[in-house]
This record gives C-alpha cells, sequence and structure tokens, in this order.
C-alpha cells in the first residue's frame, strides 16, 4: 500500500493561489494625478481660445526726459498716482541756474544802461531847448543849434538801443528759464506710476533707451490684449460676447466687452527668454475692457479668454 | 478505480515527479516569457497610462509613436482649445535634455513640462514634496527610480551603491539650474530614463533651442462628448492628429510590434518552452503508461471496458496537469515578486493564466492521447507473455 502524496498537490493549490492574487494585486489601474487648480473652461458651445494679457488702458507710457543729465530728485515712487502736470523728477539744474543769474544781470545792466541813456537824452533835450529859446539868431551860431538838435536825435536813439537791450536781456533770460524749466519732467496724464528705473544720482538719457525711465499708466480702466491666431481670424466677430478666467483660480471669472480691434496683423512671438525671439505664428490682437474691482488682477498678467464664434462646421465663404 | 489509476500515478515517484517537473517547467516558460513580454510592451506606453485626466492627447500629424516627438507650435494650443466639445487643451512638453550631475557626468533625462497654471500631467504618485511645489523657482520633480539609479551620486567608498537624488539637491539641466523639490513615483518606460517633471515654461528654457517646443496637447472633453466624434473634428479642423488614451496606447504599443524584434524573440522562446515542455511530458507520461502497460493489461484481462481505462488515463492527465501548471504559475508569480523592485520587466494580466493554462492542456490531451492509442490496442494477453 503506497502512500498517498499530498505534497505536489498542495503546493500547486498554493502555487495557483498566489498566482491568482498576483494577477489581481498588479494589475489595479494606476492612480491619476489631479489638477492642482482647475483648468478654465469655455461656457459656450463654439469659441475661439486665446491667452489674454492685462495692460492699463492708456498702454504702458514710458516717460523720456527732454534734456539728458544727472537726476536730482525724483518726486514719485512705484505705485503713485500721479496727476496731469505734476513734477515725477528733476534733472540737475545748477548749470541752468547759473546761467539764469548770468542772464539776470545782463537785463540789470541793460535796464542800467537805459536810464544813463535816458539821462544823456533829457540833457540834449534840454540843452537844444536853451538854444532853441534864444530869440535873437545872432546870439548862437547855427552850427552850435543843429549840433544841439543833432544830440538830441542820438540821444532819443540810444534810448531806444538801450529798450531793445532790455528786450534781448529779457528774452534771454526766459529762453533759460525755459531750458530750468525742461529740467523737470512732468506727468503727461494722470495714471499710476507702474515703474521706476532710475534714481537720484544716475544718469538719465535723453532720447529712447532700452528701458524706460519711468512707466506711467492709466489703471482706473485696464484692457486685456488677447492673441487670436490668425487661422481662426475669420471667425472671430466683434459682437460677440467674450470672457475671461484667472490663471490659477477659474473662480474668477469675468465678462468682457470689446474696446476696439487693432487691425494690424503682428507677429507673435514665442517667448523663451532668448535674447532674439523667433517668429511663431501672426496674431490679430483684439482689446477688451472689464470692470476691474471684480477681479484682484495685476497688469501684465496672463489669462485665458474665450470668444464665442461660429462652428468651425459652418465653412462659410465670403459674401459673394 | 480512480483510486488505482491515482496509486498507480504515485507508485513511481520518479516518474510522477519527472511528469510533473516538465509540466510545471512548461507552464513557467509559458507564463513568465508572456508576462516578461507584456511588461515589456506595456512599458512602452506606460507614460500614457500614467496620465489618466486628459481624454485625448493631439499631436503632429505623422507621430508614429510616444517618444516620436514632432513639436508644434504654441498657437496650436489655442485653435484646439477653441474647438467645440472641448472642456480645457493644456500643453504638454516632452524631450530628452541631458542633466550633468554633481560629478560631472552627463545623463539624459526624459523632461516632462506641465501646464504652468493647473499642472496636468504630473506623475501618478508623490512620494516626497508636493505637485505644488514645482511653483517655486527653478524647481522640478524626479522619480524615484530615476533618483535611486541613474541620478545619484556616487558613493565616497568605491563598490558601494549610489547615494539617491533628495529633495533640496540640485542638477543641471542644459546648463541651468534645477533644483529639486519632490520625488514621484511612476511606472518605468521602455528606454528607462530618469522622469523629470517641471513646468512647460521651465522646460522650454531647459531645452535647446527649437523654433516649435510643444510636444504634445492634453485634452478633456466635455461631459457627454463622444470621444471618436471629437477627435475627428479635431483631426479635420486642425490637420493635427488626435488619439483617444487607448488609440494611442495601441499606436504606440502597433509601432513596437511592428518595428522591433521584441514579439518575434519572445515569441520564439514562448514556442520553445511549448515543444519542450510538451515533449518532456508527453514521453515520460508515454513511458509510464508504457511501464504500467502490465497493469492495464491485468485490468483489460479481468473485463474493464476501454471507457474505464480512458477515464482512468484522462484523471492521470489532468491530476498531473493540474499540478504541474499550478506550480508553474506559482513560481511565475513568485518570479515576479522577487523582482518587483528590480529592473525587470513584469506584468501578469488574467489573459496570461487562460494562455498558460490552455498550453498545459494541450500538452496534457496530447501526452494523454498516445497512451490512450497505446491501451486501447492493448492485448489483455501480453499480461501472460515473457
Amino acid at each position: 500500500m503506497i502512500k498517498f502524496n499530498y505534497k505536489l498537490p498542495v503546493l500547486a493549490i498554493i502555487g495557483l493561489g498566489f498566482a491568482v492574487f498576483t494577477v489581481i494585486n498588479s494589475n489595479k489601474p494606476t492612480p491619476i494625478s489631479i489638477a492642482v487648480t482647475d483648468p478654465a473652461s469655455a461656457p459656450y458651445k463654439s469659441f475661439i481660445a486665446g491667452s489674454g494679457i492685462v495692460e492699463a488702458q492708456s498702454r504702458n507710457i514710458e516717460i523720456g526726459t527732454p534734456l539728458p543729465g544727472i537726476v536730482k530728485t525724483l518726486n514719485v515712487k512705484v505705485g503713485d498716482k500721479v496727476k496731469a502736470g505734476s513734477a515725477l523728477f528733476s534733472i540737475d539744474d545748477r548749470d541752468a541756474r547759473a546761467t539764469l543769474a548770468i542772464k539776470q544781470a545782463d537785463l540789470t545792466k541793460a535796464r542800467a544802461d537805459l536810464s544813463i541813456a535816458k539821462a544823456t537824452s533829457d540833457d540834449a533835450r534840454t540843452l537844444n531847448n536853451l538854444a532853441e529859446a534864444v530869440t535873437d539868431r545872432r546870439a548862437i551860431s547855427s552850427e552850435e543849434l543843429l549840433r544841439r538838435h543833432n544830440t538830441v536825435s542820438i540821444a532819443r536813439a540810444r534810448v531806444e538801443s538801450a529798450n531793445a537791450f532790455i528786450q534781448q536781456a529779457e528774452a534771454n533770460l526766459a529762453d533759460t528759464q525755459t531750458t530750468l524749466n525742461r529740467l523737470t519732467v512732468l506727468a503727461p496724464v494722470a495714471g499710476d506710476v507702474l515703474q521706476v528705473n532710475i534714481r537720484p544720482g544716475e544718469y538719465a538719457q535723453a532720447g529712447s533707451a532700452n528701458s524706460a525711465l519711468l512707466v506711467l499708466g492709466n489703471l482706473d480702466q485696464v484692457h486685456v490684449r488677447v492673441d487670436i491666431d490668425e487661422n481662426d481670424a475669420w471667425r472671430f466677430d466683434k459682437n460677440s460676447k467674450a470672457v475671461a478666467f484667472l490663471r490659477g483660480n477659474r473662480s474668477f471669472e469675468v465678462n468682457l466687452e470689446l474696446a476696439y480691434v487693432e487691425p494690424y496683423v503682428v507677429p507673435k512671438k514665442s517667448l523663451t527668454g532668448d535674447s532674439n525671439e523667433r517668429v511663431d505664428t501672426r496674431v490679430l490682437q483684439a482689446l477688451y475692457r472689464f470692470d476691474r474691482k471684480q477681479l484682484p488682477i495685476f497688469v501684465g498678467q496672463q489669462m485665458d479668454v474665450f470668444i464665442e464664434a461660429q462652428d468651425y462646421a459652418v465653412q462659410k465663404g465670403p459674401a459673394s | 478505480m480512480n483510486y488505482i489509476a491515482i496509486k498507480m500515478l504515485m507508485g513511481d515517484k520518479g516518474k510522477y515527479i519527472g511528469i510533473i517537473m516538465g509540466l510545471t517547467f512548461a507552464s513557467l516558460i509559458m507564463t513568465q516569457q508572456p508576462a516578461t513580454f507584456v511588461g515589456l510592451m506595456s512599458r512602452s506606453y506606460s507614460f500614457i497610462s500614467d496620465l489618466g485626466l486628459p481624454d485625448i492627447w493631439v499631436m503632429d500629424a505623422k507621430v508614429q509613436f510616444v517618444d516620436d516627438i514632432k513639436p508644434l507650435q504654441d498657437t496650436e494650443l489655442y485653435r484646439v482649445r477653441g474647438i467645440s466639445g472641448v472642456e480645457w487643451a493644456m500643453p504638454l512638453y516632452k524631450g530628452l535634455i541631458k542633466a550633468r550631475l554633481t560629478d560631472g557626468t552627463f545623463q539624459t533625462c526624459n523632461v516632462i513640462g506641465l501646464d504652468d497654471a493647473t499642472l496636468i500631467g504630473g506623475p501618478p504618485t508623490m512620494l516626497e514634496g508636493k505637485l505644488e511645489d514645482l511653483r517655486r523657482s527653478d524647481s522640478v520633480i524626479v522619480d524615484i527610480d530615476g533618483a535611486t539609479e541613474k541620478l545619484g551620486k556616487p558613493s565616497p567608498i568605491a563598490g558601494e551603491k549610489t547615494i539617491p537624488l533628495k529633495v533640496g539637491d540640485n542638477l543641471e539641466l542644459n546648463d541651468r539650474r534645477a533644483i529639486v523639490v519632490g520625488i514621484a513615483k511612476s511606472t518605468r518606460t521602455f528606454q528607462s530614463q530618469p522622469v523629470v517633471y517641471t513646468t512647460y515654461s521651465r522646460a522650454k528654457n531647459y531645452a535647446p533651442k527649437e523654433r516649435k517646443l510643444l510636444s504634445f496637447i492634453l485634452l478633456k472633453a466635455k461631459p457627454g462628448q463622444d470621444l471618436h466624434e471629437l477627435t475627428l473634428r479635431i483631426k479635420q479642423n486642425t490637420g493635427l492628429a488626435a488619439y483617444t488614451q487607448d488609440e494611442f496606447k495601441e499606436l504606440t504599443y502597433q509601432y513596437f510590434m511592428h518595428n522591433t524584434g521584441i514579439p518575434i524573440n519572445f515569441g520564439i522562446s514562448i514556442a520553445l518552452g511549448f515543444i519542450v515542455g510538451a515533449a518532456i511530458a508527453g514521453q515520460t507520461f508515454y513511458n509510464f503508461t508504457l511501464d504500467n502497460i502490465r497493469q492495464f493489461g491485468v485490468l483489460k484481462a479481468m473485463g474493464t471496458s476501454n471507457l474505464t481505462l480512458l477515464r482512468m488515463i484522462l484523471l492521470q492527465a489532468i491530476l498531473v496537469g493540474s499540478i504541474g501548471y499550478g506550480l508553474g504559475v506559482g513560481l511565475t508569480a513568485l518570479f515576479g515578486y522577487a523582482t518587483r523592485h528590480t529592473i525587470l520587466a513584469f506584468k501578469f494580466p488574467w489573459q496570461l493564466l487562460v494562455f498558460s493554462g490552455a498550453g498545459v492542456s494541450i500538452i496534457c490531451i496530447f501526452a494523454a492521447l498516445i497512451s490512450i492509442f497505446k491501451v486501447f490496442r492493448l492485448e489483455p494477453a501480453i499480461v501472460f507473455k515473457g
């Protein structure tokens, strides 16, 4: 009688069990990594999507200086609200002030010269009057009479000349004063100071530089500049609705109202951080208005914009 | 009668173990080899299956498989986003970038750039740190396999294991600084390169200068939208290729099937396993029947019907088949368990259990058949000969 051998069958059952366990255990689906924040999604059935960048309605005004020089004082700081015509910064004016003193002295001298000329004129006229008062012509030679008469004319001309010198000195003074005024740069419009790139003691260059001395913009009303791919431009309709979402939190949503469309289609730049950016494609730029109070937004921030548009399926050709 | 059959089978221990070993071996090869093959093939599209959130992948029309990157223009993203039925569409950068390690060696990494705001496309599991940490400057997340192996620092003691890359360590990607802020677990890819996750805009900075850099557009359909219809609409309106997750997996898988020798190599070894297993088991079983031919003869002489004999042989075949099969798949599972943390590819879907079961059954039927013919043609008189 042979003993029934259970070892191998039991081992086989364990093996099969382990295999089934492995099959069940190792084929669980990979966990899905969820989005950190939910992406924005269009509320329309068919639409154009674009990325928008927030800018001030006035665009960003890069303030320049009419005269170059060392910056003496800076009257504003970043974030300040400025009125139109208020001083932003002033350039070193010692040179101009020295010139102004000279010109003022010139004017004083010219005025003094006028007094001398007037006094001389008075003297000449008095002498002439005396001579003319003599009734007996024999008491005075006609030569003397003529000389006194001419002296009066010369003195009068000298007074006029002195007056002209005063005018010239005054004009010179006004010129220097204008130069002095131009050394203080004023705000062209009311707005907010967005950027300050100069500090007292730095040299401010006249003409266009790589970075603006000061950037000014009116933030009361902001625009969002939307890039629309030229391939999609035919679907764009000025009268259609548009909505923008804040990046990073799609619960911030705002309705847009078209301000204007830039008629010129510009090359879009792929921002790679490279020194020479490469042109990617051309884009139509539409500018939209929105109520700034609805969003915690900053100028220069990007937004996801959706514009309602006709469907691709409607391959509508031009009206013929 | 069944008892006699089992006693007959187990009586000769050597033969019994011989048959079972043959079948175990056959079943092991027919399970383990396909498991390695399936594991290897699933690695070809593991990047796609790791990314579970998007429904559809949009790419250049000429892309052949997941690692075949043909970048798009950035504005294509907005064109795709503008197609009706799209809930959202996000950019994804995927590319190979050389990383310079602290000891000066270079390692090619698979750099994945995720959308800056939503970070869609991140690794399935984070082991250390959070995905949001990618918002920090110069930050990257490295996968655990890359961090411990290829991107690790060499140990100061020669011959020791490398020191794994940790949170806070830095790398150099294309001459730019990158700080590790997290360690993730992702499924190994076919090339097994370290995976480095970062944001899309940062990945563009790391990437070599090219005019186009957008590798894929990941897309989620609006609820209730038919995915296939949407892929057709995208193809029609943008001229790009759009695949659902399964279609893209299939595309990648088919590329590897048609353009590499992997399926043929594995097919040959599976066939060899089958043939060798069949030969050993069949021959041993036949030998065993021959050895017991006297007993069968006695039974036949005693008047046992052919049907009963058939049942006996089938019982023996089924018994050794089941034991061999159980041991074989058990050993395969053990192999998978032992190599679960190594670089070896191994995937054990239920279909493989059926596959090797069918293989072992065919071998057993074949072995039983030749024995049955022998027994059927047996003359009971043989017992009295010799």
